[in-house]
């Protein structure tokens, strides 16, 4: 997504990132970025919480309108809870079992050969439309 | 925790932004997997200043959520990682109209979030009320789905194309990007 921004943002179209992976889009480097503190998958806000969204989206607005320059970070003032145990837990292989990790790699080898018979399929689509 | 600390209250050790390139490239090291991604990098970043007002402009959002794919398996919330659900086209939906938006096919925080609530990754409700309000002029005839490719020249050569294209035909002003 932080290439997409770029790449608008290059061709003319002002744009703003909402995310929760702060290194990752930093180290790529987008024009103006909020981060909400969350676990992954509440970018746009806590769920079920409308003013948590709203507020979420008028800082992105609010940055659109005023970021003085590239790389502009804004941190939601929001805290997703007290505890921190979703910062510590996250694909964290030190709280994982061997047969964990195992379990974990079968799965993940499955979901690349179903995501790569996807992508061809959608890619021979593609070459056929040409 | 020694007195001191104790006295200006920093806060608990492990309460920092995650750092999510460095615990996935021990993940999939773990795993197996010896070839660590190469995250995307630049030194430089573009920067285009607005040339219109918020309550002028017609704003375009960007999602990675998927719509719902028939016959491939569970995708609402709660669902296990479904790669069967991801697509590989930029997609547009008309602004106007609801669907169902999945994040199945992401690695979300799977103990931690639901997925529940749809616009706790797609703004799209609140962007309604913003343009009801008059804080921004209007939203985009459609919203705009970003393929999650882990091939990056694939996300720039492609993907950023097609959502430029699609984008100056809905002649938007601003863009909104909502990674999940």
């Amino acid at each position: 997504m932080s290439l997409i921004a770029r790449h608008l943002e290059a061709s003319g179209i002002p744009t703003v990132v909402l995310g929760s992976a702060k290194d990752i889009v930093e180290h790529c480097g987008v024009p103006r970025f909020v981060f909400s503190d969350f676990p992954l998958g509440n970018s746009a806000g806590k769920p079920n919480d409308r003013d948590s969204q709203a507020a979420t989206l008028e800082l992105a607005l609010q940055l659109l309108e005023c970021a003085p320059t590239s790389r502009t970070t804004v941190q939601s003032p929001q805290r997703w809870s007290e505890s921190v145990a979703w910062k510590v837990e996250f694909q964290n292989i030190e709280y994982m079992s061997a047969e964990e990790i195992a379990r974990r790699r079968a799965e993940f080898d499955k979901i690349k050969q179903v995501g790569q018979q996807i992508r061809d399929n959608t890619e021979a689509l593609r070459s056929k439309k040409r | 925790m020694t007195a001191v600390q104790d006295d200006i209250q920093f806060a608990e050790l492990h309460d920092a932004p995650v750092q999510y390139m460095q615990r996935l490239r021990d993940y999939y090291l773990a795993l197996g997997y010896d070839n660590p991604y190469r995250w995307a990098q630049y030194a430089h970043v573009p920067f285009c200043p607005p040339d219109k007002s918020l309550s002028e402009s017609r704003i375009g959002l960007v999602t990675t959520a998927a719509p719902f794919k028939p016959n491939a398996g569970e995708q609402g919330p709660r669902a296990p990682y479904n790669a069967a659900a991801k697509f590989y086209q930029v997609y547009g939906y008309p602004s106007d109209r609801d669907q169902f938006l999945g994040i199945s096919h992401l690695g979300y925080d799977r103990v931690y979030s639901t997925a529940e609530d749809s616009n706790a990754f797609f703004p799209l409700p609140a962007l309604r009320e913003a343009a009801a309000q008059g804080r921004i002029g209007e939203i985009s005839p459609r919203y705009y789905g970003a393929p999650t490719n882990r091939s990056q020249a694939t996300t720039v050569r492609q993907d950023c194309v097609d959502i430029l294209r699609m984008m100056q035909q809905d002649e938007v002003d601003l863009a909104i990007l909502v990674p999940s």
